[in-house]
Protein backbone atom coordinates (compact mmCIF):
# COMPACT_ATOMS: atom_id res chain seq x y z
CA UNK A 1 0.00 0.00 0.00
CA UNK A 2 0.97 3.16 -0.91
CA UNK A 3 1.03 6.09 1.93
CA UNK A 4 1.67 9.43 1.12
CA UNK A 5 2.86 11.60 3.97
CA UNK A 6 1.45 14.88 3.96
CA UNK A 7 3.42 17.51 5.45
CA UNK A 8 2.74 21.47 6.71
CA UNK A 9 -0.42 22.83 5.33
CA UNK A 10 -0.69 20.36 2.80
CA UNK A 11 -1.71 17.64 5.87
CA UNK A 12 -4.59 19.52 6.52
CA UNK A 13 -6.09 21.20 2.87
CA UNK A 14 -6.80 17.73 0.81
CA UNK A 15 -9.77 17.18 -0.81
CA UNK A 16 -11.87 15.36 2.37
CA UNK A 17 -11.29 18.84 4.61
CA UNK A 18 -12.07 20.97 1.05
CA UNK A 19 -15.08 18.62 0.43
CA UNK A 20 -16.62 18.69 3.93
CA UNK A 21 -16.10 22.48 4.27
CA UNK A 22 -18.02 22.98 1.08
CA UNK A 23 -20.91 20.55 2.78
CA UNK A 24 -20.86 22.75 6.08
CA UNK A 25 -21.27 26.12 4.33
CA UNK A 26 -23.90 24.73 2.18
CA UNK A 27 -25.89 23.33 5.08
CA UNK A 28 -25.12 26.61 7.60
CA UNK A 29 -25.16 29.48 5.10
CA UNK A 30 -29.19 29.86 4.56
CA UNK A 31 -29.38 28.92 8.21
CA UNK A 32 -27.28 31.64 9.69
CA UNK A 33 -29.09 33.82 7.36
CA UNK A 34 -32.24 33.08 9.08
CA UNK A 35 -30.22 33.77 12.07
CA UNK A 36 -28.68 36.88 11.19
CA UNK A 37 -31.79 38.62 9.38
CA UNK A 38 -34.04 37.45 12.76
CA UNK A 39 -31.99 40.23 13.89
CA UNK A 40 -31.86 42.64 11.30
CA UNK A 41 -34.10 46.24 11.88
CA UNK A 42 -36.42 47.24 9.84
CA UNK A 43 -33.63 48.66 7.36
CA UNK A 44 -31.63 45.96 7.75
CA UNK A 45 -34.26 43.85 6.58
CA UNK A 46 -34.53 45.33 2.92
CA UNK A 47 -30.84 44.58 2.30
CA UNK A 48 -28.74 42.52 0.84
CA UNK A 49 -26.35 42.02 4.05
CA UNK A 50 -25.30 39.01 5.51
CA UNK A 51 -24.82 40.09 9.26
CA UNK A 52 -27.35 42.65 10.58
CA UNK A 53 -25.55 46.09 10.92
CA UNK A 54 -28.73 47.53 12.38
CA UNK A 55 -29.11 44.84 15.34
CA UNK A 56 -32.45 44.73 16.77
CA UNK A 57 -34.66 42.41 18.95
CA UNK A 58 -37.53 44.40 17.57
CA UNK A 59 -38.51 41.32 15.19
CA UNK A 60 -38.64 38.96 18.40
CA UNK A 61 -41.11 41.59 20.70
CA UNK A 62 -43.27 41.72 17.32
CA UNK A 63 -43.56 37.97 17.08
CA UNK A 64 -45.15 37.60 20.08
CA UNK A 65 -47.31 41.12 20.22
CA UNK A 66 -48.44 42.03 17.00
CA UNK A 67 -48.73 38.85 15.99
CA UNK A 68 -50.67 35.69 18.09
CA UNK A 69 -47.21 33.60 17.42
CA UNK A 70 -47.46 32.54 21.17
CA UNK A 71 -50.88 30.96 20.04
CA UNK A 72 -49.28 28.88 17.15
CA UNK A 73 -46.44 27.45 19.64
CA UNK A 74 -49.59 26.52 22.37
CA UNK A 75 -51.52 24.88 19.36
CA UNK A 76 -48.50 23.10 18.32
CA UNK A 77 -47.00 21.84 21.66
CA UNK A 78 -50.48 20.97 22.10
CA UNK A 79 -50.97 18.59 18.89
CA UNK A 80 -47.67 17.47 18.55
CA UNK A 81 -47.52 15.91 22.25
CA UNK A 82 -50.71 14.25 22.85
CA UNK A 83 -50.37 13.18 19.26
CA UNK A 84 -47.13 11.58 20.04
CA UNK A 85 -48.38 10.13 23.30
CA UNK A 86 -51.07 8.47 21.80
CA UNK A 87 -48.74 7.10 18.53
CA UNK A 88 -46.54 5.55 21.22
CA UNK A 89 -49.36 3.62 23.54
CA UNK A 90 -51.23 2.21 20.40
CA UNK A 91 -48.54 1.37 18.48
CA UNK A 92 -46.56 -0.24 21.75
CA UNK A 93 -49.64 -2.32 21.89
CA UNK A 94 -50.06 -3.35 18.30
CA UNK A 95 -46.25 -3.90 17.87
CA UNK A 96 -45.89 -5.75 20.94
CA UNK A 97 -48.72 -8.31 19.06
CA UNK A 98 -47.92 -8.19 16.04
CA UNK A 99 -44.13 -8.70 16.82
CA UNK A 100 -44.42 -11.19 19.47
CA UNK A 101 -48.01 -13.16 20.26
CA UNK A 102 -49.12 -15.91 17.99
CA UNK A 103 -51.23 -14.23 15.14
CA UNK A 104 -52.74 -15.12 12.23
CA UNK A 105 -52.55 -12.90 9.22
CA UNK A 106 -49.52 -10.58 10.47
CA UNK A 107 -48.12 -10.15 7.07
CA UNK A 108 -51.22 -9.07 5.18
CA UNK A 109 -51.37 -6.35 8.37
CA UNK A 110 -47.70 -5.17 8.02
CA UNK A 111 -47.75 -5.06 4.02
CA UNK A 112 -51.06 -3.22 4.33
CA UNK A 113 -49.60 -0.48 7.26
CA UNK A 114 -46.80 -0.34 4.91
CA UNK A 115 -48.67 0.54 1.98
CA UNK A 116 -50.79 3.21 3.73
CA UNK A 117 -47.89 4.67 5.04
CA UNK A 118 -47.11 5.56 1.10
CA UNK A 119 -50.15 7.86 0.46
CA UNK A 120 -50.11 11.33 -0.27
CA UNK A 121 -51.91 13.23 2.36
CA UNK A 122 -53.62 15.09 -0.59
CA UNK A 123 -55.73 12.00 -0.81
CA UNK A 124 -57.67 12.20 2.13
CA UNK A 125 -57.91 15.83 2.18
CA UNK A 126 -61.05 16.37 0.62
CA UNK A 127 -63.35 13.58 2.41
CA UNK A 128 -61.28 14.44 5.70
CA UNK A 129 -62.67 18.11 5.02
CA UNK A 130 -66.74 17.18 4.58
CA UNK A 131 -66.80 14.42 7.14
CA UNK A 132 -65.12 17.06 9.97
CA UNK A 133 -67.40 20.08 8.07
CA UNK A 134 -70.37 17.51 9.15
CA UNK A 135 -69.37 16.57 12.38
CA UNK A 136 -68.18 20.28 13.17
CA UNK A 137 -64.77 19.57 13.86
CA UNK A 138 -63.14 21.97 11.65
CA UNK A 139 -61.11 24.23 13.80
CA UNK A 140 -60.43 22.27 16.84
CA UNK A 141 -57.70 20.17 18.36
CA UNK A 142 -59.04 16.81 17.91
CA UNK A 143 -59.11 17.97 13.83
CA UNK A 144 -55.02 17.71 13.70
CA UNK A 145 -54.14 14.95 16.50
CA UNK A 146 -56.72 12.14 15.07
CA UNK A 147 -55.37 12.11 11.80
CA UNK A 148 -52.07 13.06 12.35
CA UNK A 149 -51.99 9.94 15.03
CA UNK A 150 -53.43 7.69 11.88
CA UNK A 151 -50.71 9.06 9.45
CA UNK A 152 -48.00 8.20 12.03
CA UNK A 153 -49.33 4.29 13.19
CA UNK A 154 -47.71 2.98 10.57
CA UNK A 155 -44.06 3.77 10.67
CA UNK A 156 -44.48 3.32 14.69
CA UNK A 157 -45.95 -0.03 14.92
CA UNK A 158 -43.09 -1.23 12.43
CA UNK A 159 -40.21 0.60 14.41
CA UNK A 160 -41.40 -1.06 18.02
CA UNK A 161 -42.21 -4.83 15.98
CA UNK A 162 -38.63 -4.46 15.17
CA UNK A 163 -37.28 -3.57 18.08
CA UNK A 164 -39.62 -5.78 20.39
CA UNK A 165 -38.73 -8.89 17.75
CA UNK A 166 -35.39 -8.39 19.05
CA UNK A 167 -36.01 -9.14 22.56
CA UNK A 168 -35.01 -12.65 23.78
CA UNK A 169 -37.96 -14.86 24.40
CA UNK A 170 -36.79 -15.87 27.58
CA UNK A 171 -37.34 -13.12 29.76
CA UNK A 172 -41.13 -13.13 28.74
CA UNK A 173 -41.46 -16.85 29.25
CA UNK A 174 -40.05 -16.33 32.72
CA UNK A 175 -42.30 -13.76 33.48
CA UNK A 176 -44.78 -15.89 32.76
CA UNK A 177 -44.22 -18.28 34.73
CA UNK A 178 -43.98 -15.91 37.66
CA UNK A 179 -47.30 -15.61 37.24
CA UNK A 180 -47.24 -12.06 35.27
CA UNK A 181 -50.08 -11.62 32.71
CA UNK A 182 -49.75 -10.59 29.49
CA UNK A 183 -50.21 -6.77 30.17
CA UNK A 184 -47.78 -6.51 33.03
CA UNK A 185 -44.91 -8.66 31.29
CA UNK A 186 -45.34 -6.21 28.42
CA UNK A 187 -44.69 -3.32 30.59
CA UNK A 188 -42.12 -4.37 33.01
CA UNK A 189 -40.01 -6.55 31.09
CA UNK A 190 -40.66 -6.29 26.81
CA UNK A 191 -41.05 -2.49 26.95
CA UNK A 192 -37.74 -1.20 28.80
CA UNK A 193 -35.85 -3.78 26.04
CA UNK A 194 -37.76 -1.60 23.69
CA UNK A 195 -36.57 1.86 24.74
CA UNK A 196 -34.34 2.92 21.70
CA UNK A 197 -37.92 2.49 19.80
CA UNK A 198 -39.85 4.26 21.82
CA UNK A 199 -37.48 6.98 21.05
CA UNK A 200 -37.43 6.34 17.62
CA UNK A 201 -41.20 6.31 17.02
CA UNK A 202 -41.37 9.38 19.11
CA UNK A 203 -39.13 11.70 17.62
CA UNK A 204 -40.63 10.95 14.31
CA UNK A 205 -44.12 11.55 15.40
CA UNK A 206 -42.85 15.03 17.20
CA UNK A 207 -41.29 15.98 13.91
CA UNK A 208 -43.83 15.17 11.44
CA UNK A 209 -46.50 16.91 13.47
CA UNK A 210 -44.41 20.17 14.45
CA UNK A 211 -43.85 20.38 10.25
CA UNK A 212 -47.04 19.29 8.74
CA UNK A 213 -48.88 21.83 6.70
CA UNK A 214 -51.43 20.82 4.50
CA UNK A 215 -53.66 18.98 6.88
CA UNK A 216 -52.97 22.04 9.42
CA UNK A 217 -53.94 24.32 6.19
CA UNK A 218 -56.96 22.31 5.37
CA UNK A 219 -59.11 22.15 8.42
CA UNK A 220 -57.35 24.63 11.10
CA UNK A 221 -57.91 27.53 9.27
CA UNK A 222 -58.93 29.58 12.18
CA UNK A 223 -55.87 32.07 13.53
CA UNK A 224 -57.05 30.70 17.33
CA UNK A 225 -56.42 26.73 16.10
CA UNK A 226 -53.61 27.64 13.26
CA UNK A 227 -49.90 25.48 14.16
CA UNK A 228 -46.92 27.12 13.76
CA UNK A 229 -46.19 26.30 9.73
CA UNK A 230 -49.73 27.74 8.80
CA UNK A 231 -49.12 30.45 11.10
CA UNK A 232 -45.80 30.91 9.33
CA UNK A 233 -47.32 31.02 5.75
CA UNK A 234 -50.07 33.11 6.49
CA UNK A 235 -48.03 35.56 8.51
CA UNK A 236 -48.57 39.46 6.84
CA UNK A 237 -50.18 40.24 3.56
CA UNK A 238 -49.20 39.13 0.02
CA UNK A 239 -47.61 42.55 -0.41
CA UNK A 240 -46.00 42.96 2.68
CA UNK A 241 -43.86 40.30 3.40
CA UNK A 242 -42.53 40.89 7.61
CA UNK A 243 -39.37 38.49 6.97
CA UNK A 244 -38.04 39.41 10.41
CA UNK A 245 -40.82 38.26 12.27
CA UNK A 246 -41.14 35.57 10.08
CA UNK A 247 -37.42 35.13 10.68
CA UNK A 248 -37.71 35.53 14.98
CA UNK A 249 -40.63 33.19 15.01
CA UNK A 250 -39.28 30.81 13.20
CA UNK A 251 -36.05 30.51 15.05
CA UNK A 252 -38.10 30.22 18.42
CA UNK A 253 -40.07 27.42 16.41
CA UNK A 254 -36.78 25.50 15.12
CA UNK A 255 -34.45 25.86 17.93
CA UNK A 256 -36.39 23.37 20.36
CA UNK A 257 -36.74 20.90 17.76
CA UNK A 258 -33.12 21.02 16.55
CA UNK A 259 -31.98 20.63 19.97
CA UNK A 260 -34.55 17.38 20.36
CA UNK A 261 -33.05 16.77 17.20
CA UNK A 262 -29.57 17.14 17.81
CA UNK A 263 -30.29 15.27 22.19
CA UNK A 264 -32.00 11.70 20.26
CA UNK A 265 -29.95 12.15 16.74
CA UNK A 266 -29.06 8.53 17.05
CA UNK A 267 -32.79 7.28 17.16
CA UNK A 268 -32.98 9.31 14.76
CA UNK A 269 -30.54 8.08 12.08
CA UNK A 270 -31.90 4.34 13.26
CA UNK A 271 -35.25 5.62 12.06
CA UNK A 272 -34.14 6.89 9.16
CA UNK A 273 -32.24 3.68 8.26
CA UNK A 274 -34.63 1.35 9.66
CA UNK A 275 -36.12 0.68 5.87
CA UNK A 276 -32.69 0.48 4.72
CA UNK A 277 -31.14 -1.87 6.92
CA UNK A 278 -34.26 -3.76 7.54
CA UNK A 279 -35.43 -4.15 4.10
CA UNK B 1 -60.75 -13.16 14.37
CA UNK B 2 -58.15 -15.90 14.70
CA UNK B 3 -58.97 -19.44 13.90
CA UNK B 4 -57.76 -22.53 15.92
CA UNK B 5 -54.49 -23.86 15.32
CA UNK B 6 -53.63 -27.33 15.19
CA UNK B 7 -52.80 -27.98 18.45
CA UNK B 8 -49.20 -30.05 18.34
CA UNK B 9 -49.66 -33.65 19.41
CA UNK B 10 -46.89 -33.89 22.11
CA UNK B 11 -46.37 -31.68 24.80
CA UNK B 12 -43.28 -29.17 23.85
CA UNK B 13 -44.43 -27.78 20.40
CA UNK B 14 -44.10 -24.53 18.76
CA UNK B 15 -43.59 -22.72 22.32
CA UNK B 16 -41.20 -24.80 24.01
CA UNK B 17 -41.22 -27.04 26.91
CA UNK B 18 -42.39 -23.69 28.88
CA UNK B 19 -45.92 -24.23 27.46
CA UNK B 20 -46.67 -27.18 29.59
CA UNK B 21 -46.75 -24.97 32.74
CA UNK B 22 -49.41 -22.93 31.61
CA UNK B 23 -51.57 -25.17 30.26
CA UNK B 24 -52.69 -26.75 26.93
CA UNK B 25 -50.87 -25.50 24.17
CA UNK B 26 -53.47 -24.69 21.78
CA UNK B 27 -55.54 -23.16 24.64
CA UNK B 28 -52.90 -21.07 25.29
CA UNK B 29 -52.31 -20.22 21.74
CA UNK B 30 -55.51 -19.24 21.25
CA UNK B 31 -55.51 -16.94 24.10
CA UNK B 32 -52.56 -15.40 23.47
CA UNK B 33 -53.51 -14.80 19.35
CA UNK B 34 -57.35 -13.09 21.05
CA UNK B 35 -54.91 -11.00 22.72
CA UNK B 36 -52.49 -10.36 19.93
CA UNK B 37 -55.73 -9.00 18.15
CA UNK B 38 -57.30 -7.15 21.23
CA UNK B 39 -53.73 -5.33 20.93
CA UNK B 40 -54.06 -4.17 17.49
CA UNK B 41 -57.19 -3.88 16.88
CA UNK B 42 -57.27 0.20 18.25
CA UNK B 43 -54.28 0.88 16.18
CA UNK B 44 -56.02 -0.59 13.18
CA UNK B 45 -59.02 1.16 13.57
CA UNK B 46 -57.40 4.78 13.96
CA UNK B 47 -56.04 4.05 10.74
CA UNK B 48 -58.88 2.47 9.31
CA UNK B 49 -61.21 5.43 10.16
CA UNK B 50 -58.58 8.39 8.85
CA UNK B 51 -57.10 6.70 5.78
CA UNK B 52 -58.62 3.71 4.09
CA UNK B 53 -62.60 4.74 4.93
CA UNK B 54 -61.82 8.43 3.59
CA UNK B 55 -59.68 6.85 0.33
CA UNK B 56 -62.95 4.92 -0.36
CA UNK B 57 -64.80 8.43 0.16
CA UNK B 58 -62.43 9.99 -2.03
CA UNK B 59 -62.82 7.78 -5.12
CA UNK B 60 -66.62 8.13 -4.51
CA UNK B 61 -66.60 11.80 -4.63
CA UNK B 62 -64.42 11.59 -7.39
CA UNK B 63 -67.09 9.68 -9.52
CA UNK B 64 -69.58 12.40 -7.77
CA UNK B 65 -71.14 15.55 -8.26
CA UNK B 66 -70.31 17.58 -5.22
CA UNK B 67 -71.74 20.43 -3.78
CA UNK B 68 -70.61 22.21 -0.97
CA UNK B 69 -73.21 24.10 1.06
CA UNK B 70 -72.73 26.65 3.89
CA UNK B 71 -73.06 23.52 6.86
CA UNK B 72 -72.19 20.55 5.09
CA UNK B 73 -71.99 19.39 1.20
CA UNK B 74 -75.10 17.24 -0.94
CA UNK B 75 -73.49 13.97 -3.59
CA UNK B 76 -76.20 15.25 -6.38
CA UNK B 77 -75.57 11.85 -8.44
CA UNK B 78 -72.56 9.63 -10.11
CA UNK B 79 -70.71 11.37 -12.91
CA UNK B 80 -67.74 10.83 -14.83
CA UNK B 81 -67.46 14.28 -15.81
CA UNK B 82 -64.98 15.40 -13.05
CA UNK B 83 -62.48 12.72 -14.81
CA UNK B 84 -63.04 13.99 -18.38
CA UNK B 85 -62.80 17.34 -16.90
CA UNK B 86 -59.73 16.68 -15.52
CA UNK B 87 -58.11 14.22 -18.62
CA UNK B 88 -59.12 16.98 -20.76
CA UNK B 89 -57.36 19.74 -18.96
CA UNK B 90 -53.73 21.17 -20.21
CA UNK B 91 -53.44 22.82 -16.37
CA UNK B 92 -53.61 19.31 -15.39
CA UNK B 93 -51.09 17.73 -18.21
CA UNK B 94 -48.61 20.26 -17.29
CA UNK B 95 -49.10 19.64 -13.32
CA UNK B 96 -48.58 15.90 -13.98
CA UNK B 97 -45.63 16.87 -16.23
CA UNK B 98 -44.05 19.29 -13.74
CA UNK B 99 -44.58 17.06 -10.48
CA UNK B 100 -42.90 13.63 -12.84
CA UNK B 101 -39.92 16.13 -14.20
CA UNK B 102 -39.13 17.81 -10.66
CA UNK B 103 -39.79 14.62 -9.05
CA UNK B 104 -36.79 12.70 -11.56
CA UNK B 105 -34.81 16.01 -11.52
CA UNK B 106 -34.51 16.72 -7.60
CA UNK B 107 -34.02 12.97 -7.14
CA UNK B 108 -31.04 12.31 -9.13
CA UNK B 109 -29.24 15.88 -8.00
CA UNK B 110 -29.84 14.52 -4.37
CA UNK B 111 -29.00 11.36 -5.31
CA UNK B 112 -25.53 12.27 -6.82
CA UNK B 113 -24.80 14.96 -3.92
CA UNK B 114 -25.95 12.71 -1.49
CA UNK B 115 -23.42 9.88 -2.53
CA UNK B 116 -20.41 12.54 -2.13
CA UNK B 117 -21.35 13.98 0.99
CA UNK B 118 -21.67 10.41 2.47
CA UNK B 119 -18.40 8.77 1.06
CA UNK B 120 -16.96 12.54 2.07
CA UNK B 121 -18.01 11.84 5.83
CA UNK B 122 -17.14 8.29 5.70
CA UNK B 123 -13.79 8.85 5.30
CA UNK B 124 -13.82 11.79 7.63
CA UNK B 125 -11.88 10.65 11.01
CA UNK B 126 -13.21 12.95 13.34
CA UNK B 127 -16.35 14.92 13.57
CA UNK B 128 -18.65 12.40 12.06
CA UNK B 129 -21.15 12.63 14.94
CA UNK B 130 -21.14 16.41 14.43
CA UNK B 131 -21.82 16.42 10.60
CA UNK B 132 -24.32 13.67 11.27
CA UNK B 133 -25.98 16.18 13.54
CA UNK B 134 -25.71 19.35 11.53
CA UNK B 135 -26.87 17.35 8.21
CA UNK B 136 -30.13 16.10 10.82
CA UNK B 137 -31.26 19.87 10.86
CA UNK B 138 -32.09 20.91 7.68
CA UNK B 139 -34.48 17.11 7.86
CA UNK B 140 -35.92 18.56 11.06
CA UNK B 141 -36.61 21.92 9.67
CA UNK B 142 -40.58 23.05 8.63
CA UNK B 143 -40.89 22.94 5.07
CA UNK B 144 -42.81 26.60 5.05
CA UNK B 145 -39.67 28.05 7.38
CA UNK B 146 -37.12 26.67 4.74
CA UNK B 147 -39.65 28.49 1.94
CA UNK B 148 -39.75 31.64 3.49
CA UNK B 149 -36.03 31.84 3.79
CA UNK B 150 -35.58 31.00 0.53
CA UNK B 151 -38.52 33.69 -0.65
CA UNK B 152 -35.84 35.78 1.17
CA UNK B 153 -33.07 34.97 -0.46
CA UNK B 154 -34.52 35.07 -3.90
CA UNK B 155 -36.26 38.48 -3.18
CA UNK B 156 -36.31 40.75 -6.71
CA UNK B 157 -35.32 43.79 -4.45
CA UNK B 158 -33.14 42.69 -1.41
CA UNK B 159 -32.20 38.80 -2.12
CA UNK B 160 -29.10 38.08 -1.65
CA UNK B 161 -29.20 35.79 -4.72
CA UNK B 162 -30.35 38.63 -6.93
CA UNK B 163 -27.36 40.75 -5.55
CA UNK B 164 -25.04 37.88 -6.47
CA UNK B 165 -26.18 37.41 -9.89
CA UNK B 166 -26.19 41.24 -10.30
CA UNK B 167 -22.56 41.14 -8.83
CA UNK B 168 -21.66 38.96 -11.24
CA UNK B 169 -22.63 40.88 -14.29
CA UNK B 170 -25.89 38.93 -14.96
CA UNK B 171 -28.18 41.40 -14.50
CA UNK B 172 -30.79 42.02 -11.85
CA UNK B 173 -32.98 38.92 -13.14
CA UNK B 174 -36.64 38.60 -10.85
CA UNK B 175 -35.45 34.99 -10.50
CA UNK B 176 -39.92 33.58 -8.89
CA UNK B 177 -40.84 35.75 -11.63
CA UNK B 178 -39.76 33.81 -14.74
CA UNK B 179 -40.97 30.11 -15.73
CA UNK B 180 -37.24 28.70 -15.64
CA UNK B 181 -36.22 30.95 -12.59
CA UNK B 182 -38.92 29.70 -10.40
CA UNK B 183 -38.28 26.10 -11.49
CA UNK B 184 -34.89 26.46 -10.63
CA UNK B 185 -35.51 28.44 -7.56
CA UNK B 186 -37.66 25.54 -6.49
CA UNK B 187 -35.47 22.96 -7.44
CA UNK B 188 -32.17 24.52 -5.54
CA UNK B 189 -34.63 25.24 -1.70
CA UNK B 190 -35.51 21.22 -2.43
CA UNK B 191 -32.11 20.21 -2.99
CA UNK B 192 -31.08 21.62 0.43
CA UNK B 193 -33.32 20.72 2.60
CA UNK B 194 -33.37 17.09 1.38
CA UNK B 195 -29.88 16.16 0.26
CA UNK B 196 -28.71 15.77 3.91
CA UNK B 197 -31.58 13.13 4.23
CA UNK B 198 -30.32 10.96 1.58
CA UNK B 199 -26.66 11.19 2.48
CA UNK B 200 -27.64 10.03 6.10
CA UNK B 201 -29.25 6.93 4.57
CA UNK B 202 -26.45 6.62 2.32
CA UNK B 203 -23.71 6.65 4.79
CA UNK B 204 -25.68 4.79 7.08
CA UNK B 205 -25.17 1.85 4.26
CA UNK B 206 -21.49 2.50 3.95
CA UNK B 207 -20.50 2.30 7.04
CA UNK B 208 -22.11 -1.76 6.92
CA UNK B 209 -20.04 -2.67 3.89
CA UNK B 210 -17.84 -5.27 4.67
CA UNK B 211 -13.94 -3.43 4.92
CA UNK B 212 -12.30 -6.21 3.81
CA UNK B 213 -13.36 -6.04 0.02
CA UNK B 214 -11.96 -2.43 0.46
CA UNK B 215 -8.22 -3.74 1.22
CA UNK B 216 -8.63 -6.55 -1.45
CA UNK B 217 -9.52 -4.23 -4.18
CA UNK B 218 -6.63 -1.83 -3.01
CA UNK B 219 -4.13 -5.02 -2.96
CA UNK B 220 -5.64 -5.71 -6.62
CA UNK B 221 -4.61 -1.89 -7.19
CA UNK B 222 -8.05 -0.52 -8.59
CA UNK B 223 -8.41 3.08 -8.47
CA UNK B 224 -10.94 4.99 -6.23
CA UNK B 225 -13.06 5.78 -8.85
CA UNK B 226 -12.88 1.93 -10.26
CA UNK B 227 -13.26 1.02 -6.39
CA UNK B 228 -16.29 2.78 -6.23
CA UNK B 229 -18.09 1.81 -9.66
CA UNK B 230 -17.08 -1.71 -9.34
CA UNK B 231 -17.18 -2.71 -5.48
CA UNK B 232 -19.08 0.07 -3.42
CA UNK B 233 -22.10 1.03 -6.05
CA UNK B 234 -22.72 -2.31 -6.34
CA UNK B 235 -22.97 -3.18 -2.67
CA UNK B 236 -24.91 -0.05 -1.54
CA UNK B 237 -27.47 -0.30 -4.36
CA UNK B 238 -30.69 -1.71 -2.18
CA UNK B 239 -29.91 1.28 0.19
CA UNK B 240 -29.54 3.77 -2.66
CA UNK B 241 -33.09 1.97 -3.68
CA UNK B 242 -34.44 2.37 -0.56
CA UNK B 243 -33.71 5.88 -0.20
CA UNK B 244 -35.11 6.69 -4.17
CA UNK B 245 -38.09 5.21 -3.11
CA UNK B 246 -38.93 7.54 0.05
CA UNK B 247 -37.38 10.64 -1.77
CA UNK B 248 -39.77 9.81 -4.81
CA UNK B 249 -43.17 8.92 -2.42
CA UNK B 250 -42.46 12.69 -0.72
CA UNK B 251 -41.49 14.78 -4.01
CA UNK B 252 -44.91 13.22 -5.85
CA UNK B 253 -46.67 14.76 -2.79
CA UNK B 254 -44.83 17.89 -3.64
CA UNK B 255 -47.21 20.90 -1.76
CA UNK B 256 -45.19 23.08 1.31
CA UNK B 257 -42.70 24.88 -0.72
CA UNK B 258 -44.54 25.55 -4.50
CA UNK B 259 -47.41 26.52 -1.71
CA UNK B 260 -45.24 28.96 -0.05
CA UNK B 261 -42.38 29.88 -2.39
CA UNK B 262 -44.22 30.71 -5.89
CA UNK B 263 -47.72 29.76 -4.84
CA UNK B 264 -47.41 27.19 -8.26
CA UNK B 265 -46.77 30.20 -10.14
CA UNK B 266 -45.42 31.97 -12.03
CA UNK B 267 -48.96 31.52 -13.65
CA UNK B 268 -48.83 27.65 -13.33
CA UNK B 269 -45.44 27.27 -13.86
CA UNK B 270 -44.90 25.18 -10.19
CA UNK B 271 -48.11 24.04 -9.95
CA UNK B 272 -47.74 20.57 -8.74
CA UNK B 273 -50.69 18.20 -9.04
CA UNK B 274 -51.00 18.59 -4.89
CA UNK B 275 -51.12 22.45 -5.49
CA UNK B 276 -53.93 22.22 -7.95
CA UNK B 277 -56.22 19.82 -6.02
CA UNK B 278 -55.75 21.89 -3.16
CA UNK B 279 -56.64 24.81 -5.04
CA UNK B 280 -59.65 23.07 -7.06
CA UNK B 281 -60.57 22.14 -3.87
CA UNK B 282 -60.46 25.04 -1.44
CA UNK B 283 -59.95 27.62 -3.98
CA UNK B 284 -63.31 27.14 -6.21
CA UNK B 285 -64.43 24.90 -3.72
CA UNK B 286 -64.59 22.05 -6.60
CA UNK B 287 -64.42 19.08 -4.33
CA UNK B 288 -65.61 16.36 -7.07
CA UNK B 289 -62.58 17.67 -10.05
CA UNK B 290 -59.87 18.04 -6.74
CA UNK B 291 -60.82 14.56 -5.59
CA UNK B 292 -60.79 13.08 -9.46
CA UNK B 293 -56.88 15.14 -9.47
CA UNK B 294 -56.24 13.77 -5.70
CA UNK B 295 -57.33 10.35 -6.33
CA UNK B 296 -55.25 9.89 -9.74
CA UNK B 297 -52.33 11.25 -7.96
CA UNK B 298 -52.49 8.42 -4.99
CA UNK B 299 -52.94 5.69 -7.70
CA UNK B 300 -50.09 6.67 -9.34
CA UNK B 301 -48.28 6.81 -6.11
CA UNK B 302 -49.36 3.07 -5.38
CA UNK B 303 -48.68 1.82 -8.52
CA UNK B 304 -45.20 3.68 -9.05
CA UNK B 305 -44.58 2.05 -5.84
CA UNK B 306 -45.59 -1.69 -6.52
CA UNK B 307 -43.67 -1.28 -10.03
CA UNK B 308 -40.24 -0.01 -7.57
CA UNK B 309 -41.29 -3.19 -5.38
CA UNK B 310 -41.37 -5.52 -7.99
CA UNK B 311 -38.09 -4.75 -9.56
CA UNK B 312 -36.31 -4.27 -6.24
CA UNK B 313 -37.14 -7.95 -5.29
CA UNK B 314 -36.25 -9.15 -8.92
CA UNK B 315 -32.78 -7.00 -8.03
CA UNK B 316 -31.90 -8.20 -4.46
CA UNK B 317 -33.74 -11.22 -4.46
CA UNK B 318 -36.68 -12.24 -1.61
CA UNK B 319 -35.27 -12.80 1.41
CA UNK B 320 -35.54 -9.01 3.03
CA UNK B 321 -38.80 -8.44 1.99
Amino acid sequence: MRKRKRTGWRRYVNGITISTTVTVLFVTLPLYLMLASSFKGAKGIGSAAFYPKDFSTSNYNNAFSQYTFARYILNSVLIAVITTALVLFLSTMAGYALGRLPMRAKLPVMVALLMISVFPAIAVIAPLFLLMKTIHWLNSYQALIVPYTAFNLPFAIWIMRNYMLGIPKEMEETSRIDGAGPLRTLWSIVLPQAKPGLFTAGIFTFTACWTEFLMALSFNSDNNFRTIPVGTALFGSPFTIPYGTIFAASMVAVVPIAILVLIFRKSVVSGLTAGAVKG
Amino acid sequence: MATVIAAPSAPGGPEGSVVEVIGRPDQHRKRMARLGWMFTTPALIFIGAVTLFPIGFAVLLSFENVNVTGSGFQLNGLTTANYSLVFGNSTWHYALAFTLGFTFVTVVIELVLGTMIALVLERLTRGRGWMMALLLIPWSLITVISAKLWAYIYDPTFGIADSILHGLGLGDPTILGTNAGAIIGMIIAEVWKTTPFVAIIVLAGLVMLPQEIYEAADVDGASGWTTFWRVTFPLLRPTLALAVLFRVLQAFGLFDLPFVLTQGGPGHATTSLAVLGYDAMFQNLEFGPGSAVATTTALLVVMGCMLFLKVFKAQVGEEDL
